[in-house]
């Protein structure tokens, strides 16, 4: 036996008694999984002396001797085999899938690729290493790999892929486009291709490609453009952002106009229809007429009426978060599930962030999107800015990210709305599926993977998947501790319930995951509705589309100053308001679609923003009957609207506080439980910024209200 | 200065790695069964039911409190008009909010038919939350069918749950409350926290002795979690969602006696339970002992051996939750004793005082049955023997026990089958309700006026329920003391009747006109006369304590009044 050297606590040998073709010990073939097996092109096979014996291509390769030391929690050594013989013990181990296996020209390109940038020093060992191991679990291209992980820059390995295919490259950064030979080529096909004309010669159109071109590929484009075509590699990030800006009216007009023009009936580019109107007059001249004519009588209506609402909207709520502590209700997903996944097989996944003067919170955004545990060349990063926010546009190009993160600039035009922005940025999404998060969030990180097995889990007609929302700066403030005490309850039991019924979701802002065909089929967000993510869970309700919840969660930055808040608060009540008067246009299309059961349920969700107006009024009233028993006030609450309203005064109301302690207790926030029993004050609050945001509905529909992000104490 | 201390972001699965409970997510548990929970439901609910029409409508045992109570809860609906106030502070407010969803037809309410069910669906209800307790105990099913019955049986059990008193009402909350505890010492799953609160705060609010169990729930959880090894945040978050909802209905009923009788603690000071007239009879230290151990002996039997082999596993096998019931059973036993001692009562070492120690025995046995693991059937079959044994034992007890309400009565109904009406207990009163019937026979067939008779409430509830119709009364009620006062002066300007009770005791009216009750004044006709009330016709111009009528004086109710025409 001869010792050939030693490498991390691993040996490596080129001869022994036992060799692979003496059979594999069954305890310890699947030892190493089989990316790494076929990557490294090693096989564990015996044991000899208390140590695993190893066969190996290179078993002097540092690397993976190092690889294979941190899979096998006993001494290794590496025994020299040929390629031949450990590639049939692979084949015998993990059966071959065709279109999985590594064909011999792309490992080969592989292995040029990473002695061509080891050899020049451009990436170190440790890098190789990780980048091989991520290799091994997802197939993706090593350079891209690389480039993710910021191992090398995008242009570096533009200049590897010109030197292994022989390409010329172009570099695109200041290049100002022939508009008209840029959009030779159709946008949609520009976009799937990732690939631009950028000149004409006298022998071929100039296309700029992000990578070679299939055949296939090829053949179509030159059949697009009528003629021959000569491929010129081009840095990704600044290919995406040439397409951009080739194609950037129509992005700007289909995310503006897109669901006016093709469901106007579902847009919210106008308030109240004139049906509504007629509706509105009519009630409150018949109001008015009663009220003349029946004074007391008519204030015992509309008394009675609004505790009639009041006790609905409560029973309701109520059941709903009984039935959601009952019993476990969101989707579930395993760890062994999402261990068991094969990275292979993962999907691009899109991430939309809607960014407006937010340049501070890039760095630590884009952290925490790489925390996520997934590939990095799967992810589809669409950092969302307005064309004026020049700080945060500046910001995210000084940092130089890899060609996962894409830049998108949003043209300034009316309306200046974060729901136009996640719909342009859509028209660029290249991931099957696609979620939005605000810039601040911070998702679990096995969210994405959490939400894929989601999807394969529920029904076919199940297009999104909800993801719970909460804070992590809920200790610093009376006002964040109450924020995330309603986000407990409403994320942990009622939503859950709902989505257990079947009722249509109002989602939540963010970490939403679609099904991105579907949400393109429908129309994605309404740029006019200022809570779009609430008006788009009904929409896809409507259309027979359902929604769930998983046990995952986002952790956002709780507004901690009142105006701050208010402004929030304001715009989603506005909102609320806004989408109740779209889907009401026709109640009776609306009944038909959603059910009895769904209709209830919608009007009722949305009744809880009627009810924070109507709060103050019933607070006022009560206030001055105790402090003067005027008997005026006690007139207008006989017999039964008297106890429905003690009820939902004495009951109701400790009953509402008391779930946003149950909320907080499901999810183990022991901290914030005593915030909870003060939440009455919140209340107040809250109806502040219902009222604000009822009188800007007539004032100013459209206006979005930016809330600050950042404010949070530590915000770094 | 602004604080730049980085914020830590934890994610959920590391935020929850320290936590000892289970939240988030559903321990494993025990199946649900509906099917099975309804079946014990119903079947108690239709027999203690059926068994106390029995008891109330043909042998007349029923209390006057349960009258008064559901008096008040018809007040609720059928006063002119519908007055919240009748609940008052007399009793725990829940005792008469709980069973006003009863008396929403007069007519059932009248005719005492739904009186049993008051008691009835509460106990009905604590034979559930056993049953479950059992099921969690991994009880075996035909053991805990022969359990569930031999309780139910229990002559003690059967009084209270069939004649519509409002102890099982309490006990049932605090039963359910301690039966949710049980399951999340078994599950470590928090809601069952938050269920044992929210049931503790309708127990204090249907008996205000709850308060007691409250407190050392209260601490027991803290004590468990301090012990578990969970940090102070979760302690105190946990017992923050514990403990909320009773501190606040009872910070809510303060306010209320605050705001309506500027007095916040009227509610324990007024209440039937605490109140003490002072002439309790003086025991002595051995007596309270002797009287301690006969209540146990006589009412609960099985907690001679309960406690200490709860004690036992509380102390030799470390359980927590042994030791923490036997806190409870041993504070059941010594209360009566204690309140005699403080005088906080006038009611000394009541039989009815052995129904918590029986049940929370009942839940003792339970849990050592699950504690004993191979031996869990023997427990089991020993608590059976016991509660059967218990049965004939008790109810020779109740025929003489020394201290006690419908008892003897009670045994004496179920041996003779003979109505008890006239018949007298041990502490005096008297059984039946037939004067009563016929006084309210008597006032439907001849009054239809509103607010047409002046009556003291707490004193006439019986009759004023059995006419259905508390809209013919201006009672205390219906503008509270001060304009009844006035009326009560001067009824002829308010009313055409006083309807007196002939003992004057605790009846403002039959003391105001104590002379006349046996007519002391030929100007006050009697309209109508029972053993135990006198309906006496007011005529216009009548002044009490004068002779002759004041001719210049004309009939005023200054109240709603309908145009019906006076049939005197």
């Amino acid at each position: 036996m001869t010792i050939s050297g030693t490498t991390s606590g691993t040996t490596s040998v080129t001869r022994t008694t036992v060799r692979l073709t003496d059979g594999i010990d069954e305890e310890l073939r699947h030892l190493i999984p089989e990316g790494i097996c076929r990557t490294f092109r090693v096989m564990p096979y015996a044991l000899a002396d208390g140590q695993v014996l190893v066969a190996a291509a290179d078993a002097d390769d540092s690397i993976t001797a190092h690889v294979v030391a941190e899979r096998i929690d006993r001494p290794v050594v590496l025994i020299r085999h040929t390629v031949n013989e450990i590639v049939a013990a692979i084949d015998e181990t993990y059966p071959p899938v065709e279109a999985e296996v590594e064909t011999p020209e792309a490992r080969r390109a592989r292995m040029q690729m990473a002695q061509m940038l080891t050899r020049s020093g451009l990436v170190t060992s440790e890098q190789l290493q990780r980048a091989m191991l991520e290799y091994s679990r997802t197939g993706d291209p090593l350079g891209d790999i690389l480039v993710a992980h910021e191992a090398m820059s995008e242009d570096v390995l533009v200049a590897a892929l010109s030197e292994i295919f022989q390409m010329q490259r172009v570099g695109l950064a200041d290049f100002e486009p022939d508009l008209d030979v840029a959009r030779r080529l159709p946008e949609p096909l520009a976009l799937r291709l990732q690939a631009i004309p950028v000149a004409v010669t006298e022998e071929a159109v100039l296309v700029a490609v992000a990578r070679p071109l299939a055949d296939d590929d090829a053949a179509l484009v030159e059949q697009t453009l009528g003629g021959p075509f000569r491929q010129l590699l081009a840095n990704r990030s600044d290919l995406d952002q040439l397409i951009q800006r080739v194609h950037s009216l129509h992005y700007s007009e289909v995310s503006t106009q897109a669901l006016m023009e093709s469901r106007p009936e579902s847009s919210a580019h106008v308030v109240v229809s004139p049906a509504q109107k007629a509706v509105l007059v009519l009630a409150i001249v018949a109001v008015v007429i009663c009220g003349v004519v029946w004074p007391i009588n008519t204030l015992i209506g509309i008394v009675s009426v609004c505790s009639f609402i009041y006790l609905v909207v409560s029973i309701y709520k109520f059941r709903l978060t009984l039935r959601a502590l009952g019993t476990h209700l969101e989707t579930d997903v395993t760890d062994e599930e999402i261990a068991a996944l094969d990275e292979r097989q993962l999907p691009v996944y899109t991430i939309l962030v809607p960014l407006y003067k937010e340049a501070g919170i890039v760095p630590r955004l884009v952290r925490d999107i790489n925390a996520l545990d997934y590939p990095q060349t799967r992810l589809d990063v669409k950092l969302l800015c307005e064309e004026d926010d020049d700080e945060t546009i500046d910001k995210i190009k000084s940092l130089n990210l890899p060609p996962h993160f894409h830049l998108v600039v949003v043209p300034d035009s009316q309306p200046k709305t974060k729901p136009k922005a996640c719909n342009y940025g859509l028209q660029l999404a290249t991931g099957k599926y696609c979620v939005i998060f605000d810039a601040e969030d911070r998702p679990d990180p096995d969210q994405l993977k959490k939400a894929l097995i989601a999807f394969q889990h529920v029904p076919a007609n199940v297009v999104c998947v909800q993801a719970k929302l909460n804070h992590f700066n809920q200790d610093q403030n009376m006002l964040t501790a109450w924020f995330a005490n309603e986000y407990s309850m409403h994320f942990e039991l009622v939503l859950p319930a709902m989505g257990a019924a079947e009722s249509p979701i109002p989602l939540g802002g963010t970490s939403n995951h679609f099904v991105t065909s579907t949400l393109r089929e429908l129309g994605a967000w309404d740029p006019f509705n200022v809570t779009e993510d609430a008006d788009l869970g009904i929409r896809l309700h409507r259309e027979g589309y359902r929604t769930a919840m998983i046990d995952s969660t986002t952790l956002e930055e709780a507004n901690s100053q009142v105006g701050n808040w208010i402004r929030q608060r304001s715009r989603w009540n506005k909102g609320y308001i806004q989408t109740w008067l779209v889907h009401m246009r026709n109640p009776v299309h609306l009944l038909a679609q959603t059910g009895l059961r769904g209709f209830i349920s919608f009007n009722l969700t949305m009744g809880s923003a009627f009810v924070l107006l109507m709060n103050p009024v019933f607070w006022f009233l009560t206030t001055l009957y105790i402090l003067t028993r005027w008997g005026f006030i006690e007139q207008l609450f006989p017999g039964i609207v008297f106890y429905a309203a003690s009820a939902l005064l004495f009951i109701g109301n400790f009953i509402f506080v008391y779930l946003n302690v149950a909320g907080s207790l499901q999810r183990g926030e022991f901290g914030i439980t005593r915030t909870a029993l003060l939440s009455p004050l919140y209340w107040g609050l809250m109806s502040w910024a219902a009222w604000k945001g009822f009188i800007q509905l007539f004032t100013n529909p459209f206006y979005w209200e930016k809330t600050e992000h950042g404010l949070d104490e530590g915000s770094s | 200065m602004t604080d730049t201390t980085t914020v830590t972001i934890v994610t959920t699965r590391e935020r929850l790695s320290g936590v000892v409970q289970s939240v988030g997510r559903r321990p494993s548990d025990i199946p649900r069964r509906w099917w099975e929970s309804a079946l014990v439901f119903g079947l108690f609910t239709l027999g203690y039911a059926w068994f106390g029409h029995w008891l109330i409508s043909d042998m007349h045992v029923v209390g006057f409190e349960t009258l008064d109570r559901f008096n008040r809860a018809l007040m609720v609906w059928h006063n002119d008009p519908p007055k919240l106030s009748a609940v008052g502070f007399d009793y725990p407010p829940l005792t008469i909010l709980l069973i006003s969803p009863l008396t929403i037809f007069s007519g059932l309410a009248s005719s005492l038919l739904v009186v049993p069910l008051a008691s009835a669906v509460f106990a009905a209800f604590t034979m559930v939350v056993f049953n479950t307790m059992m099921r969690r105990a991994q009880v075996l099913a035909p053991v805990r069918v022969v359990a569930l019955v031999a309780l139910g049986l229990n002559p003690l059990v059967v009084l209270y749950a069939a004649s519509g008193a409002r102890h099982f009402m309490w006990m049932a909350f605090v039963v359910a409350a301690l039966g949710a505890l049980f399951a999340w010492y078994v599950t470590a799953d928090i809601r069952f926290v938050m269920i044992a609160g929210l049931a503790f705060a309708v127990a204090a609010l249907c008996g205000y002795s709850s308060l007691l169990w409250f407190v050392v729930s209260a601490i027991m959880v803290g004590a468990i979690l301090a012990r578990l090894g969970a940090d102070g945040t979760e302690i105190e978050g946990t017992t923050v969602g514990f403990a909320a909802p009773t501190v606040y209905v009872v910070a809510l009923w303060t306010a209320f006696n605050l705001l309506l009788v500027f007095k916040p603690f009227n509610w324990i000071t007024a209440s039937s339970d605490a109140a003490s007239s002072g002439g309790l009879e003086a025991f002595t230290a051995v007596e309270l002992l002797e009287y301690t151990g006969r209540l146990v002996l006589y009412g609960a039997p099985i907690a001679i051996v309960v406690l200490p082999a709860l004690i036992f596993a509380g102390v030799a096998r470390r359980n927590s939750f042994a030791l923490w019931l036997a806190v409870i059973l041993f504070l059941s036993i010594i209360v009566p004793a204690v309140s005699v001692a403080l005088k906080l009562t006038d009611s000394p070492m009541i039989m009815r005082n052995a129904l918590p120690i029986l049940l929370f025995s009942m839940i003792g046995a339970i849990w050592l049955a699950r504690s004993a693991g191979d031996g869990a059937s023997l427990v089991s079959a020993l608590l059976v023997a016991g509660l059967i044994a218990s049965i004939p034992w008790t109810f020779q007890a109740m025929k003489t026990y020394k201290y006690q309400g419908l008892e003897s009565t009670f045994a004496a109904a179920v041996s003779t089958r003979q109505s008890q009406e006239g018949a007298t207990t041990p502490d005096g009163s008297t059984v039946g309700y037939v004067s009563e019937q016929a006084m309210a026979q008597w006032i439907t067939d001849n009054v239809t006026l509103k607010n047409s008779i002046l009556t003291d409430n707490a004193q006439t509830a019986a009759v004023i329920l059995l006419t259905g119709d508390p809209a013919l009364f201006f009672d205390r009620v219906d503008k509270s003391d001060g304009p009844w006062l006035d009326a009560a002066k001067n009824p002829d300007k308010y009313v055409d009747y006083l309807l007196l009770s002939t003992n004057s005791d605790n009846d403002l009216l039959s003391e105001y006109y104590a002379e006349d009750i046996d007519g002391g004044n030929p100007l006050l006709t009697e309209a109508y006369r029972t053993d135990r009330y006198v309906l006496l016709w007011v005529p216009a111009g009548f002044r009490p304590g004068e002779e002759t009528l004041d001719p210049g004086a004309s009939v005023d109710s200054g109240l709603d009044t309908e145009t019906d025409e006076v049939s005197p």
